[in-house]
């Protein structure tokens, strides 16, 4: 990993709180996460330089982007930053692709570069079109090709899948998993959505009122912080080992296998999936005779109750592992399931327990698979 | 001479006189309109009174306080710069007094104009690394260019109909200083309705194609920024 660390220590007043947040990662795809109003977006316009924090400082690698104590400024221009902010801001005088290649004022455009990024994004076919004309997802895309045309040294995104609708999410997800992958540049992708935040981040920083309340692996943090929601979803990695009559079997990153809807997924495809926690069932002995095609050996690692329910936190089984190959140990992937308080008294869960993790394919919405 | 060459001569003094004073509150105006709209700075709401000023002042005012500045002993009169600056009675003193009064209105439509691009596309530009002057050019004048045009087309407007200020500093000679506005004003002190008339007809004329095109203009600029 080349990606450079990101020192961030700002306060600066807003309307209703000040923002006051301190942060350093050197992870290559960081999510700043929170509600709308918890100060992710003046934390972005600081460090693009577009607002001026009441003090603070900021640094990517040895670049410092402002220090006010050594009352450091680097202007707009020289932060070499890709930014796409929620709306856009595509020139309406300009097509797709002057768009595009007008990311690159700095240097002028790197061919290369922009005939990958436009390959990446698919956006060739758009180039010629007057930005005014594009859909929602297309002009998301070509924002982030002009960000990525002019080789920042930090990728800003900020809830670049906010204002789409679900289906459209789906569809521009890929797109982002795929820039992850091919380009090396460290990013900081801001979002309210948990679930895009754990398929797009290797670290997290939660926003709450201005001040950061958490930071860490986000399968780890976003579980703590929904733990008194009734719902949460699981995002889990996998390759696609075989396809068959409408199911694709994925071999799950963390180890364990499990099976997906196959729209649109191949063999050898790296796939990201999401399962809601109140779409599993928990099972002390393996189901016989089940349409479930999801029924996973696990090991329980936490039971929490809340006013809204109970949340058990288990660990899927690897075969080879250790134990059996019906049982494994619990070193797979984490997964969260949603229950009542009834049926934890019937089942009495605790820590350690072996139980099976049941669910549909079809409750799997699968959130990306890119060959 | 005939009512047709004398016709032309008094429209293509209005031209000229009009003419030079757009192109010299075009720039200025933009300028103007641009500091106004984008910076902030001490005294900018003194500065736009100023600007704003000959809007509200009668003509007249202008006119005389013009004439007492180019006067002989005026602070650019011929005492004060050692030599005759040449305007007062000529061409040029019907040009800079119609530019004074038309470049309010230049200034507050280019305003307008500006205040219309969000300054978020400007700042989008810096950030992929344009400098304040390439954002200039190629983001907040092409977005603001229909607006910008209708403010200069105004301020042409403003010139060609300017008669208060510009008959005391510049007269009204035929052949000379005499614009439509003064010639209209001419006939009818010589009781020449029919010449008062074609003059009449003439300005509305000019008047109709031009309000007619700054209409159109500000109407698609308002498209444009939606």
């Amino acid at each position: 990993m080349s990606a450079a660390a990101i020192h961030v220590r700002v306060r600066l007043p807003l309307a209703r709180f000040a923002l006051d947040v301190a942060f350093t990662s050197s992870a290559r795809s960081l999510g700043v996460f929170g509600a709308s109003g918890a100060g992710k977006t003046s934390l972005i316009e600081v460090l693009t330089g577009w607002r001026r924090p009441e003090s603070g400082s900021a640094r990517i690698g040895d670049t410092v982007l402002f220090d006010s104590g050594a009352g450091v400024a680097l202007p707009i221009e020289a932060r070499r930053i890709g930014y796409v902010p929620q709306d856009v801001l595509l020139w309406p005088h300009w097509s797709a692709g002057r768009n595009v290649r007008a990311g690159a004022a700095r240097g002028g455009v790197d061919e290369e570069l922009f005939a990958r990024t436009v390959a990446i994004l698919e956006i060739a076919q758009l180039l010629e079109r007057p930005c005014t004309q594009l859909s929602g997802g297309e002009r998301q895309r070509v924002a982030l090709a002009r960000a990525l045309v002019s080789r920042p040294r930090l990728l800003l995104l900020d809830e670049p899948l906010g204002s789409l609708d679900l289906p459209l999410r789906r569809r521009i997800l890929p797109y982002l998993i795929r820039v992850r992958a091919e380009f090396d540049v460290p990013t900081l992708y801001v979002s309210h959505d948990a679930t895009e935040v754990q398929a797009l981040c290797e670290e997290v920083v939660v926003l709450e009122s201005g001040r950061v309340a958490a930071q860490g692996p986000p399968s780890e943090v976003l579980r703590r912080v929904r733990a008194g929601e009734p719902s949460y979803d699981n995002v889990l990695t996998g390759v696609v080992r075989e396809v068959r009559g409408g199911t694709a079997a994925l071999e799950l990153t963390d180890g364990g296998r499990a099976f997906v809807p196959s729209r649109g997924v191949s063999v050898g495809a790296h796939a990201v999936f999401a399962i809601g926690s109140d779409e599993i069932l928990i099972a002390l002995d393996a189901p016989t005779r089940i349409s479930a095609r999801n029924v996973l050996p696990a090991v329980i690692e936490a039971v929490e109750a809340s006013a809204s329910g109970v949340r058990v936190d288990a660990r899927l089984c690897v075969e080879g592992r250790g134990g059996s190959d019906e049982t494994g140990d619990g070193t797979g992937a984490r997964i969260s399931a949603s229950l009542t308080h009834a049926a934890l008294d019937e089942l009495a869960l605790r820590p350690g327990q072996r139980a099976h993790l049941v669910f549909k394919t079809s409750a799997c919405r699968v959130l990306s698979a890119a060959a | 001479m005939s009512a047709e060459s004398s016709t032309a001569v008094v429209l293509w003094t209005t031209l000229r006189v009009a003419g030079a004073a757009g192109l010299l509150i075009a720039p200025l105006g933009i300028a103007l309109g641009l500091v106004m709209a984008r910076r902030s700075f001490p005294g900018k709401s003194i500065v736009e009174t100023l600007v704003a000023l000959p809007l509200v002042l009668p003509p007249t005012a202008i006119g005389y306080l013009l004439l007492v500045l180019f006067a002989r002993g005026g602070w650019l009169g011929e005492r004060a710069l050692g030599f005759d600056p040449g305007v007062l009675f000529t061409w040029r003193a019907a040009v800079i007094a119609s530019a004074l009064v038309a470049l309010p209105l230049v200034a507050r439509t280019a305003r307008s104009a500006f205040e219309a691009v969000d300054p978020r596309l400007e700042l989008m530009a810096r950030t992929t690394g344009m400098s304040r002057t390439q954002t200039l050019c190629a983001v907040t004048l092409p977005l603001a260019r229909r607006g910008l045009l209708a403010a200069v087309a105004l301020g042409f407007g403003r010139a060609l109909g300017e008669f208060g200020a510009t008959v005391i500093v510049a007269g009204n000679i035929p052949g000379r200083t005499q614009t439509l506005a003064l010639a209209i004003f001419n006939e009818i002190q010589l009781g020449d309705t029919a010449a008062a008339l074609r003059l009449v007809a003439i300005t509305v004329a000019i008047a109709f194609a031009l309000t007619w095109g700054i209409e159109r203009l500000l109407r698609g600029g308002a498209r444009v920024g939606a």
